[in-house]
């Protein structure tokens, strides 16, 4: 119950404070629109202005923005006004650096196929395409291991070295943030459609009841699905005390056992990416494991997201520049950009999602004091306590822990 | 020749070859791969998807019959009875090809979906299907995908068929006493109903044998005996199986092959219209290269489909005799 976290009210709330943020709150949303050429650009926001001049090439004739920036993200990871394409945070960007962000929305649907797409021109030297890829945690260690990251000019990023949030410092793939800044944080737990299934979820268990039959898809992500189905058999006294983040083959396999009867059964309907927004709009689906903030950005209002009592996985999805970039000095801006307070604030206001930039908290209790405890932005101390991070595989195990997802998803 | 063979060579032989080598070789993405001789990559890929490869043939194998039945009638129609309408109507076939491939299917989950209309009609409306019954990820949703992602390709080579065929002889057919078909289109069309539904209950698996199950499959394959039994009896003529039906054979041909081909190795359609149970060939292939980064499963995978796919193609060829596809005596 309390781990409820997005009721209609609040739903409503978003809808008021996204109105007022694109009429009237944040002058600078106005001062910098696509056709909004009478103000000078960068002058025009008090809030932006800090970032802007930090990020300002100093003195450099060779680094001048070029384009377009190409930007592959995962789907509702941006914030859009109402007409659902026109993004204030890419618009102005646009304004300010006058160059064209060529934003693939959706384009990672999860972390396995997007790599597979662009490794091949990895290892072989050549450029990808992309200038700005953000990919989970795991996937970014190997990628940035591997050698297929640029590193990040400090000159042109210290906004972001100045901003980020020290608990995402000094990882051990990458310590001094040379190659990655993180885009987002946020929770895997249970969403559902409170209309269609008729009564409040809180339990991750509560996905198996049998009266969700066939309406009940689970993540294709293994990191998020076995963990957190494991955490749901402890709550049982079914698996071993194993914590997710170091959870095994064989606890794997025990979830394994687990899920196989209920997807013969046709109970788990299908293992989707991001998908599930469609599902969940289209009625198909009533309950799934999802992402935290996608249901309360992107979905319909009687779509929930729950912190399951069980407890639940926390990641981070961080912005790498892959080898060969063409754009690599604007990828670079934009990764500054986003680590501007304000801008943070707006970006991570739309998507529900948890900010990695300092004084956010305050800047969004500035826009709304609401905000400010809303628990997809800030989850509160009983949810935190039970987060663990995704479990990191060795090598073999990682196959074979892939081998059971794809053994449950039938192929 | 020579511009051709060299097409081949490049766009055919080549990626071929190098299918191959990778199908045959062990190691890893990360170590990276090395040429083995590794045959085990062959007999997992045949042993460990038994059930992937039953899929693709049925469903392919079903979503060929629909598009067969459907187009014959649609493709004899434009060709006899289309008049000056029939490019327009041909247009007609091809014009929803005009839209991406994967705004039709997705278009297809609407559709089909708990709260599309399909179901609103025959579940809210009729009633004759349960309150809890989906058609959306379940394998009809994939072969209904399947069947109307390919029928153009069914539509077209027969049309192309009948087309040619020189109305003189179906006259001098009739002048020579070929009238309705009565008793032989009655047998006909009574075995071929009542194995189509079979075939449908079955391969849809909606074909349940235990308890009241077996009585209402009974019920349903006499009933597709019943209807083809009539449409054999009234709607078939004698001119037409004597005539039109064997100078249509090389549209049959080509028309189901081009339909097949597609169907079998396709996986579009299951992923987002089918299930975890109903995944076909296609599904394993796309997993292992872009999910489990196994290359050589998935390569091998790719050649077993390949090479299966010809065997059927040889053996249907010399069933059907088609001289015009192999370009033999005429």
């Amino acid at each position: 119950m309390t781990d409820r976290t997005t009721t209609s009210t609040e739903l409503s709330r978003r809808r008021f404070l996204q109105g007022a943020a694109l009429t009237g709150t944040a002058a600078f949303l106005a001062a910098c629109g696509p056709s909004g050429g009478s103000a000078a650009p960068s002058a025009a926001a008090p809030g932006a202005s800090a970032g802007a001049e930090t990020t300002a090439p100093s003195g450099g004739e060779a680094a001048t923005p070029t384009g377009p920036l190409q930007f592959a993200n995962w789907d509702a990871y941006i914030d859009v006004e109402e007409d659902g394409v026109t993004s204030p945070t890419l618009v102005d960007f646009e304004t300010e650096y006058d160059v064209t962000v060529d934003y693939a929305n959706a384009q990672i649907e999860d972390n396995e196929s997007f790599m597979a797409t662009i490794r091949p021109q990895l290892e072989a030297g050549v450029s990808t395409g992309w200038d700005l890829i953000v990919l989970t945690d795991w996937m970014a260690a190997k990628v940035v291991g591997a050698g297929w990251a640029e590193e990040l000019d400090p000159a042109n990023v210290a906004t972001a070295l100045a901003n980020v949030r020290d608990e995402l410092k000094g990882l051990p793939w990458d310590p001094d943030m040379k190659f990655h800044f993180p885009w987002q944080s946020g929770g895997t737990g249970v969403g559902y459609n409170s209309k269609s299934v008729g009564r409040e979820l809180t339990k991750i268990a509560d996905l198996f009841d049998p009266s969700l039959s066939g309406k009940v898809t689970l993540l294709s992500e293994v990191r998020d699905t076995f963990p957190i189905v494991h955490l749901a058999l402890q709550a049982q006294g079914q698996a071993s005390d194993n914590p997710p983040e170091s959870m095994t083959v064989e606890d794997a396999t025990v979830v394994h056992d687990y899920l196989k009867p209920l997807v013969e059964s046709g109970h788990i309907k299908a293992f989707t990416g991001n998908e599930y927004l469609a599902d969940f709009g289209s009625g198909d689906t009533w309950a799934a494991i999802v992402w935290s903030g996608d249901l309360a950005s992107s979905a319909g209002p009687d779509d929930v997201f729950v912190y399951p009592e069980e407890g639940s996985m926390i990641w981070t999805d961080n912005m790498l520049i892959p080898k060969g970039a063409e754009n690599k000095y604007t990828a670079e801006l934009m990764m500054d950009w986003v680590y501007d307070v304000d801008r943070a604030a707006r970006l991570a206001n739309w998507v529900y999602y948890i900010s990695p930039v300092k004084g956010v908290a305050e800047a969004i209790t500035a826009l709304d004091p609401e905000a400010g405890s809303n628990p997809l932005l800030f989850p509160p101390p009983d949810v935190t306590a039970k987060q663990h991070p995704q479990p990191t595989f060795s090598e073999p195990d990682e196959l074979a822990v892939n081998e059971l997802y794809a053994d449950l998803a039938g192929v | 020749m020579a511009p051709g063979l060299l097409w081949l060579a490049v766009f055919f032989v080549l990626p071929n070859l190098q299918m191959v080598v990778m199908s045959l070789s062990t190691g890893s993405i990360a170590q990276g791969w090395t040429f083995a001789w590794d045959f085990d990559n062959y007999i997992g890929a045949f042993g460990r998807f038994p059930d992937n490869f039953r899929n693709s043939l049925v469903y392919g194998g079903i979503a060929t019959l629909l598009c067969f039945l459907i187009g014959y009638p649609l493709a004899y129609g434009i060709a006899f009875r289309g008049g000056r309408y029939r490019t327009l109507l041909l247009f007609l076939v091809i014009a929803p090809f005009f839209t991406s491939f994967l705004i039709r299917t997705i278009s297809w989950r609407i559709l089909l979906g708990d709260q599309g209309p399909f179901l609103a009609v025959i579940r809210d409306t009729l009633g004759i299907v349960p309150n809890n019954f989906s058609i959306i990820a379940t394998p009809l949703a994939v072969v209904s995908g399947l069947t109307y992602q390919f029928l153009p390709f069914m539509v077209l080579p027969l049309y192309v068929a009948l087309e040619k065929i020189d109305r003189r002889l179906i006259e001098a057919a009739r002048d020579l006493y070929a009238g309705p078909w009565r008793r032989g289109g009655a047998v006909a069309g009574s075995i071929g109903g009542a194995a189509l539904v079979a075939v449908l209950l079955g391969g849809l698996g909606y074909a349940s044998f235990e308890g009241g199950g077996i009585v209402g499959f009974l019920a349903a394959v006499a009933g597709g005996a019943v209807i083809g039994g009539l449409i054999g009896a009234f709607l078939i003529s004698e001119s037409f199986i004597r005539v039109v039906w064997p100078l249509s054979l090389p549209g049959v041909f080509a028309g189901s092959i081009l339909v097949f081909i597609p169907a079998i190795g396709d996986f579009v359609n299951v992923e987002l219209l089918g299930n975890p149970k109903s995944q076909m060939i296609g599904n394993v292939i796309q997993n292992r290269f872009l999910q489990q980064n196994d290359y050589p499963t998935a390569a091998a995978l790719s050649f077993i489909l390949m090479a299966g796919i010809l065997i059927a193609i040889f053996l249907y060829a010399r069933v059907l005799g088609t001289e015009e596809l192999t370009g033999g005596r005429s």
